[in-house]
């Protein structure tokens, strides 16, 4: 697939720290790239790069395959985690402003304008001054000046902070709208809920490094450690060594909200799914059985408290005390 | 540079198109007519001391003082014969003074004393020394048999005319007075000016840098640009502001002139017209001529001609002598002058005054920084006031309209005076590359300034930034 845009060992210091240290990247065309990674993880330092705002000190830059120049700003759109309006222009004057700064004709940049406002049902407020409109509606005005020229790659920095649900739930459709028309977006963020559902692919920064990159999917797969839940609408009694084809660990249970009890089970390479699935169903009534695939929420906890002080780590199941363990 | 005109537009339309703008723009020259006007009301009509004060005077012999007129406001009574009833009359309010003239003879009057209960005003203690004075010299004519009517007549009087020799052989009639009043006049402008645009080139960086807008901005136009479009554009406002009042002015003037032709008094548009340069250039002349070059009395010249056609004859025949000199003045060098050094100054400094605003994060901080910057544009307009405007030709004059920081005030201080071409050249070659020089430095600042959030930067900062 076309790489839109591909960062290729760069590096960035600021006076004694170095805020990113040999980064690789590539975002392909219509792909979303997550960036995660915790607060002062160098994505804003990143992403500036990427934007032509700062230039990196070593490593190069490349946009559909040219070195990154200031021009190819104009293909891009950028909405910063720190935003603002102008509080004394009207909507459309700033978006026209907005637009125009992007390279756009004025002819074509009222026509952007209209059609965006028209798309978004914000006619009405076109003409009253953003210290008049509310933050919602201010908060969608942001996002449009983003992509009022039509951008090849839209960088996202925290897209969703500050946005109330029905807002964020609009942008995130808008998002998806865009991504299937061949925009590339590059969406940074530190919350997790939404990159799940929304990115292709994605690259964890700590401390200026990457230290994961993959397709979404790819990475869940990677990361799931055959670990298999069984549910009932009661509890059941699990005793050691039941099983003579092989064994299989109880590491959780856990009473859900909706009444379930969910036993969560390492299983071993001599000892299949299957085998536990026949098991479970001896048990009592069993409503839910699935494989664990680690949340990206997981992972990204698994892997910057891997790289971080150790005292500072979350545990995560594999890491529970082996007193507690029950195997089967 | 398409870039550096999509900001620059928007300086512009929204600055214009303000409401503030608008009503400013139209009121400010009246609110200005109105400051001056109730000034000077105050200042001739209500500022002098009013009350009436008796005072005693010993005086041995009445012929000498008490006979003389009082000064206004004066009632004169003869003394207490002791010193101590006088004191005591003073003290309790019976009496505002006691003049007490040692010399009783009016022979050589070398000490007087004034006993009162509250300190005298300067002009109350001059008005007093100039009547003694005045009593004392008359009486020495007296003494050489001289009479009132013979020593007026031995008063002489000169008035000096200056004519201006130019190098086409001409020459021409010349006016100091004017000269300065329009040199001076040209000088506040552009202080003020630069005050106002440079600060408003400050707000608008800050309003981007703590409203967040700047990084979306700077993605899409370099830094420098964004500075430039900015400094260009509020300096379109200025330059629109300047044209509406010049045009609001010759307005009024018009319409005043209309309305005198109007009520039938038999003066026509020209006359009256004229009559208003005139008497706003005497004005002028007589306030800076005097030496009390103060904005103000300036200013006041140049506003009151729209009462030209009121004025006291005195000062008709004072106008009169400008007549000509008016007619003679270099007007398209003034204005060259005027425009170049305006622009290249207000450049010059409001490229300080952006890389102030992106520097800081809130308005508080903006202190620290000002005084560096505004020090050398207060210290011009002192040099103007003073060395400019007493001695246009002379060394200190020269020295200082060549300093870029204080060349855009010095310098049209002494354009009307007329400045040789290479002087002018010089100086403004050195303002434009000077200009050119911080405009590039400020801008290094405002690169870094404008996305640097958190503490309060110090002078330490903006020279790491500036490297």
């Amino acid at each position: 697939m076309n790489k839109v845009i591909e960062a290729i060992n760069v590096c960035k210091t600021f006076g004694e720290q170095r805020v990113s240290k040999n980064i690789d990247l590539a975002v392909s065309q219509g792909n979303i790239y997550g960036l995660l990674g915790p607060n002062g993880a160098g994505k804003t330092t990143l992403i500036r790069m990427l934007s032509t705002i700062t230039q990196p000190d070593s490593g190069e830059i490349l946009f559909k395959g040219e070195p990154l120049k200031e021009i190819h700003a104009q293909q891009m759109g950028y909405m910063p985690e720190e935003r603002g309006l102008y509080k004394k222009m009207t909507v459309a004057d700033q978006l026209l402003f907005f637009a125009e700064l992007r390279g756009l004709s004025t002819k074509d940049a009222k026509a952007s304008v209209k059609h965006w406002l028209q798309r978004l049902d914000m006619m009405d407020w076109a003409r009253k001054k953003v210290e008049e409109i509310s933050k919602g509606m201010a908060q969608k005005v942001q996002f449009v000046s983003c992509v009022l020229h039509n951008p090849q790659l839209l960088i996202l920095d925290e897209p969703f902070s500050g946005f109330d649900p029905v807002n964020a739930d609009l942008i995130k459709d808008l998002i998806i709208e865009l991504k299937n028309q061949g925009t590339s977006i590059i969406f940074s963020t530190h919350r997790m809920d939404n990159v799940e559902s929304l990115c292709d692919h994605l690259a964890i920064i700590h401390q200026g490094e990457k230290v994961l990159d993959g397709g979404v999917s790819d990475i869940r797969r990677k990361y799931a450690k055959g670990i298999y839940e069984v549910g009932y609408y009661q509890s059941v009694q699990w005793n050691a060594g039941m099983s003579a084809a092989g064994e299989s660990t109880l590491i959780s249970e856990q009473q859900q909200s909706d009444g379930k009890v969910v036993y969560r089970f390492q299983t071993s390479e001599s000892f299949t799914p299957e085998q536990l699935l026949k098991l479970a169903m001896g048990k009592g009534n069993l409503v839910h059985f699935s494989e664990h695939v680690p949340s990206i929420h997981e992972i990204f906890v698994d892997t910057v408290s891997k790289t971080a002080e150790p005292k500072t780590g979350v545990p995560i199941p594999d890491k529970l005390e082996k007193s507690n363990l029950i195997t089967i | 540079m398409k870039n550096i005109f999509v900001i620059f537009k928007r300086e512009y339309l929204t600055r214009v198109k303000n409401k503030t703008f608008i009503i400013m723009t139209f009121l400010a020259p009246l609110l200005m007519v109105g400051f001056y006007a109730a000034t000077i009301y105050i200042a001739t009509e209500t500022g002098d001391d009013d009350r009436t004060k008796t005072v005693y005077v010993s005086d041995n012999n009445p012929e000498l003082l008490l006979s003389h007129n009082p000064p206004a406001n004066y009632v004169l009574l003869p003394a207490p014969s002791d010193s101590d009833s006088a004191l005591a009359h003073v003290e309790r309010g019976l009496v505002h003074a006691w003049l007490n003239v040692e010399d009783r003879d009016l022979r050589s009057v070398d000490s007087a004393t004034y006993y009162t209960s509250e300190t005298p005003s300067i002009t109350e203690k001059e008005t007093l020394k100039e009547w003694i004075r005045n009593k004392a010299t008359q009486r020495q004519f007296a003494r050489l048999g001289l009479r009132e009517g013979q020593i007026d007549s031995l008063q002489s009087s000169c008035n000096l005319a200056t004519k201006e020799v130019t190098g086409q052989g001409d020459v021409k009639e010349s006016s100091s007075g004017l000269k300065s009043g329009i040199g001076f006049a040209l000088a506040f402008m552009i202080y003020i000016f630069i005050f106002v645009y440079g600060s408003m080139v400050m707000r608008s960086a800050m309003e981007e840098k703590t409203n967040r807008i700047v990084e979306v901005i700077v993605s899409s136009v370099k830094p420098f640009d964004l500075m430039m479009g900015k400094i260009l554009g509020v300096a379109a406002v200025g330059l629109t502001q300047f044209v509406a009042w010049i045009v609001l002015a010759v307005g009024l003037v018009f319409g005043i002139s209309a309305l005198f032709l109007n009520s039938g008094n038999g003066t026509t548009t020209r006359e009256a017209v004229q009559t208003g340069i005139e008497a706003r250039n005497g004005m002028g002349g007589m306030d800076t001529g005097s030496g009390t070059s103060s904005g103000a009395a300036v200013s006041m010249g140049g506003d009151m001609s729209a009462q030209g056609s009121g004025m006291t004859s005195g000062a008709r025949d004072m106008a009169a002598e400008f007549t000509e000199p008016l007619s003679n003045l270099p007007y398209f060098q003034i204005l060259a002058v005027f425009l170049l050094f305006f622009i290249g100054g207000y450049l010059l400094y409001s490229s300080f005054f952006a890389a102030i605003g992106s520097a800081v994060n809130q308005e508080s901080d903006v202190q620290q920084f000002m005084m560096p910057v505004t020090l050398p544009l207060v210290f011009g307009f002192v040099i103007a006031q003073t060395v400019a405007l007493k001695a246009p030709h002379g060394a200190m004059a020269k020295l200082f309209s060549m300093i870029p920081l204080t060349s855009p005030i010095v310098m049209v201080v002494r354009a009307p005076f007329g400045v040789p071409l290479s002087e002018l050249a010089l100086s403004f070659g050195l303002l434009v590359l000077t200009f050119v020089l911080m405009v590039w430095l400020s801008g290094r600042i405002y690169r870094i300034g404008i996305l640097s959030y958190g503490k309060k930067p110090t002078w330490k900062d903006l020279w790491k930034w500036l490297r």
